[in-house]
């Protein structure tokens, strides 16, 4: 059982850490996040499951679609929702997303149907025994891509030049506009980036949690407690985050309840929150007069 | 149509509907707005008056709600008993959460506001025991007047008046000292906090009051529904009651009943599409906040040719008369209206004048220190940015410091009036240590401060910024502002006006602070340190920006500000200006006080000369 939970719980956790972190770029380059975060992992998951279920397109088909989709959404996003409030501050955005989210969410639901259907894998069929414990392939995969994933966008910050760019908006965008960095492209490519890795989580959890147009707002909250937790400036604290969560999570709902899983977790959040608002990996801001 | 007409249509629309209704389900529509008003009330004091957005209200709601349920079918009270204790449940709860979100913003006071919900929510559905889980509690009995059951269209009028009485509470409040706090702690943390207003302490009261509105609104939900489930306080509830505020008009009066008529009723005009409902109100929600700052009835405001900034006076403004629109530009600025006698001599010479050096009769070297510093030090990261200052101010003087860029001026301001706290040495304030108190203590110990870019209340008339300060943190009670009783007393208003008259603003007082031109923007800042009873003024490079007129009616100001007793520690690089008119200045180099003197002393020490132009090798 222990193990069982434990597997299950890392591999969502690992899936939270890969949304969060999508918080955490778009939060970098520009101090904004998108609130409907949680709905581009629906997106992922239902594009996913039109293309490759219903439409019967090969795997790889299906997945460049989903992608390309979900990094579609995360420019609308930007574009319509955040850009235009970029100096109105927080209210205005957060609130412009939320709106977005809605309106996909329920769109969806036009489009798809209310009901959850079941995404067929053939990694969610037969469980695996590991440590004695029936796991499924899926649950495996899950923090293997995610740690991949997780991996590649910090080479990809550290190593590329383009990454490098971001990472200097990340830093000061000011001095980096003035190096003649293009910065209003700069938060559009890590909307668009962000939406990717949820878009992502989104297609490896359809098989896992079924598809429905209402799956993405929880998890789409639950990254985002992930990344309060872990430190919205900091990656390696959302990694880190995102597996505590998923684990505490999985414990919680298999010794307690599973209504218990979502008290215990936000309370987590309010009580980082009191505590620590930085979250576990950031650093104390410093206060500007 | 004036305002008054319009309230006036309005309370005879919601008499003529049970008249003209005997449909149950109108009523109940009716009642849904009517308690969506008191709801969005509340918020609308809480995001409007403070600019707090909180994703969390439907948890609040159910809160009050569960207990007046739960007073009713477990402990047997009667209706007039359990909705009060909602209330209370709810304000205390409310302010709980405040004391937990208030010291954050944007993102972080999001998730807390919604995490606040779903774990209400969870609960609702958790705890069986109490809220009977997610069948949720049946059977609550009607409310009673004079022991006879209330019928849905007696209930109606409680409702209404309900509604009423919300939109004529937060109207009062919008109104009063603590509605002009309020929104000055919106507009700018840091001044508020440099004139003694905890920004905390005022954000939690509007918090809580939200809370025991979103309570109150729950009761009256409970009592007319006779069921609870936790269906209805997800967090799509409070992304609804959010939305007809923002839908409505963010801190207008009337945006909570705007807003509440059209949420309601358009789902209902449209109820063949039901499963475009969401869709709809997604919809709204960008639209509100794309093209209506001031939702439905801030635009309609502006039509009639009021300026936003009037809009929101209408909710936040405090002072009387109608305010200038952005039509009719403001009065024209009296450039130096104390700028007498010759300008422009020799400024060595000009800083010889006896009158500089014997204010008030006496040697200046006899009046007493007022600030005192000793061996400050401040690093940031690896960076010293102050290196054991030393320094004494003596009242009534004028005391610049200046130095080059980074020499730690704008740093001694800050550990000084209590925004950064010092990593060592001590600083006394009338012969008390203030190192590390917070801003608020040290304000209110007599020393204001402004800032290198003004921070005015934007929104707030240039009087109301002045009577902020001139208020300071007596806000009298908050019930009393409720009621609409406990206007400005006499003596602020008073002092807000001699402040405003002291430099040279008294024209201006009805205009809204962000469309005050640059210049005048300083002196309202200096305006509310001298309501405030600021005794000792620091200002951090108040010449900045300023044409040469403005600069000279500066200098005028500072004089008299001295003449009357102020002492006033001058940051500036403004050379000409600083050798003018300071008693003392004191050079501050990469942490250090190189020298210190009288002007002319000053000017002719050496290390001053190699700080600003270098050492010759």
């Amino acid at each position: 059982m222990l193990v069982q939970l434990a597997v299950s719980g890392l591999a969502l956790g690992s899936m939270y850490g890969l949304v969060a972190l999508g918080y955490h770029m778009t939060w970098a380059t520009s101090r904004t996040l998108n609130f409907s975060q949680g709905h581009v992992v629906m997106v992922g998951a239902v594009v996913a499951y039109a293309a490759h279920v219903a439409g019967g397109w090969p795997l790889a088909a299906a997945v460049a679609v989903t992608l390309l989709a979900a990094a579609a959404f995360g420019l609308v996003v930007e574009r319509i929702a955040v850009r235009p409030f970029f100096r109105a501050g927080s209210p205005v955005w957060l609130l412009a997303t939320i709106a977005l989210g809605i309106i996909v969410e329920n769109v969806a639901m036009l489009a798809f149907g209310k009901d959850a259907r079941a995404f067929p894998s053939a990694l969610a069929l037969k469980p695996v025994f590991v440590l004695g414990a029936g796991v499924y392939p899926q649950e495996l995969l899950l923090p293997v891509v995610g740690v991949a994933l997780m991996g590649a966008t910090q080479l990809f910050y550290h190593r590329t030049f383009y990454g490098r760019q971001l990472k200097a908006v990340a830093w000061d965008s000011e001095a980096a506009g003035l190096m003649g960095i293009d910065v209003p492209r700069a938060v559009a490519v890590s909307y668009a980036l962000s939406s990717v890795l949820a878009g992502v989580a989104g297609l490896l959890l359809a098989p896992l949690l079924n598809v429905s147009p209402t799956m993405g707002t929880l998890i789409g909250l639950k990254a985002f407690a992930v990344a309060i937790i872990g430190g919205l400036t900091s990656a390696a604290g959302i990694v880190v985050a995102g597996f505590l969560y998923g684990l505490v999570e999985a414990l919680v709902a298999g010794y307690v309840s599973t209504g218990a899983r979502e008290i215990v977790g936000f309370a987590v959040v309010i009580a980082m929150l009191i505590v620590r608002p930085w979250g576990l990996g950031g650093a104390r801001p410093a206060r500007r007069v | 149509m004036t305002p008054a007409a319009a309230w006036l249509v309005v309370a005879a629309a919601a008499a003529v509907v049970p008249l003209l209704t005997a449909n149950t389900y109108y009523l109940y529509l009716a009642m849904t707005i009517g308690i969506l008003v008191v709801v969005a009330g509340g918020l609308n004091v809480l995001a409007g008056l403070t600019g707090q957005i909180s994703l969390g209200h439907a948890g609040l709601y159910a809160i009050g709600a569960y207990t007046a349920a739960l007073a009713a079918t477990r402990l047997g009270l009667g209706f007039w008993t359990a909705l009060p204790l909602a209330v209370v449940v709810t304000a205390i709860i409310g302010a709980a959460v405040a004391l937990a979100a208030l010291r954050l913003s944007g993102p972080y006071l999001a998730m807390v506001t919604i995490a606040f919900g779903i774990i209400v929510e969870g609960a609702l559905v958790e705890w069986v025991a109490l809220t009977g889980g997610p069948g949720g509690i049946f059977d609550i009995p009607k409310p009673r007047l004079a022991g006879v059951p209330l019928a849905l269209s007696r209930y109606y009028w409680l409702v209404a008046a309900a509604a009423a009485l919300a939109l004529l509470l937060t109207r009062n409040l919008a109104r009063s000292a603590w509605g002009r706090a309020l929104v000055a702690v919106r507009d700018s943390e840091l001044a508020a906090e440099s004139l003694g207003l905890f920004a905390y302490r005022v954000r939690t009261t509007a918090f809580t009051l939200s809370a025991a509105f979103a309570g109150a609104g729950g009761a009256l939900f409970a009592f007319l529904n006779g069921y609870l489930s936790p269906d209805s306080f997800t967090l799509q509830t409070s992304i609804l009651f959010l939305l007809t505020v923002l839908f409505g008009g963010l801190g207008t009066v009337a945006g909570p009943l705007v807003g509440a008529v059209a949420l309601v009723l358009l789902p209902e005009l449209m109820h063949q599409f039901v499963e475009y409902r969401l869709i709809l109100y997604g919809s709204l929600l960008l639209l509100s906040v794309y093209f209506l700052p001031r939702g439905v009835v801030g635009a309609l405001a502006r039509r009639r040719g009021v300026g936003s900034a009037a809009a929101g006076a209408a909710a936040a403004g405090g002072s009387p008369g109608p305010r200038p629109g952005r039509g009719p530009g403001p009065p024209p600025a009296t450039a130096a209206p104390a700028a007498a006698g010759p300008r422009g001599g020799d400024f060595v010479e000009r800083a010889h004048r006896p009158e500089h050096t014997e204010a008030g009769g006496g040697p200046a070297v006899l009046h007493a220190v007022v600030l005192q510093l000793t061996g400050v030090t401040k690093s940031f990261g690896g960076v010293r940015a102050l290196d054991g200052v030393t320094l004494a101010v003596r009242a009534g003087t004028i005391h610049s410091l200046i130095g080059p860029n980074g020499a730690g001026k704008t740093t001694l301001v800050n550990l000084v009036s209590g925004f950064d706290r010092p990593d060592g040495g001590t600083i006394e304030l009338f012969g008390e240590p203030v190192g590390g108190r917070s801003a608020v203590r040290i304000a209110r110990r007599g020393l204001a401060r402004t800032f290198q870019t003004p921070q005015l209340f934007e929104e707030l008339a240039v009087l109301d910024n002045v009577l902020v300060a001139a208020t300071g943190p007596r806000l009298g009670w908050l019930a009393a502002a409720l009621a609409g009783a406990g206007g400005d007393a006499a003596a602020t208003r008073a002092r807000a006006d001699d402040a405003l008259a002291a430099v040279g603003l008294g024209e201006w007082a009805a205009t809204p602070a962000a469309d005050l031109p640059f210049g005048h923007r300083r002196r309202l800042e200096i305006a509310r340190a001298l309501a405030a009873g600021a005794r000792v003024l620091m200002l951090d490079e108040p010449a900045a920006g300023l044409a040469p007129a403005e600069i000279e009616a500066l200098d005028a100001l500072l004089s008299r500000l001295r003449a009357a007793g102020l002492t006033v520690v001058l940051i500036e690089h403004h050379v000409e200006l600083v050798m003018a008119i300071s008693d003392r200045v004191t050079v501050l180099d990469e942490g250090r006080v190189i020298a210190e003197g009288a002007p002319a002393a000053v000017q002719r020490d050496p290390a001053v000369l190699a700080a600003y132009l270098g050492t010759p090798a």
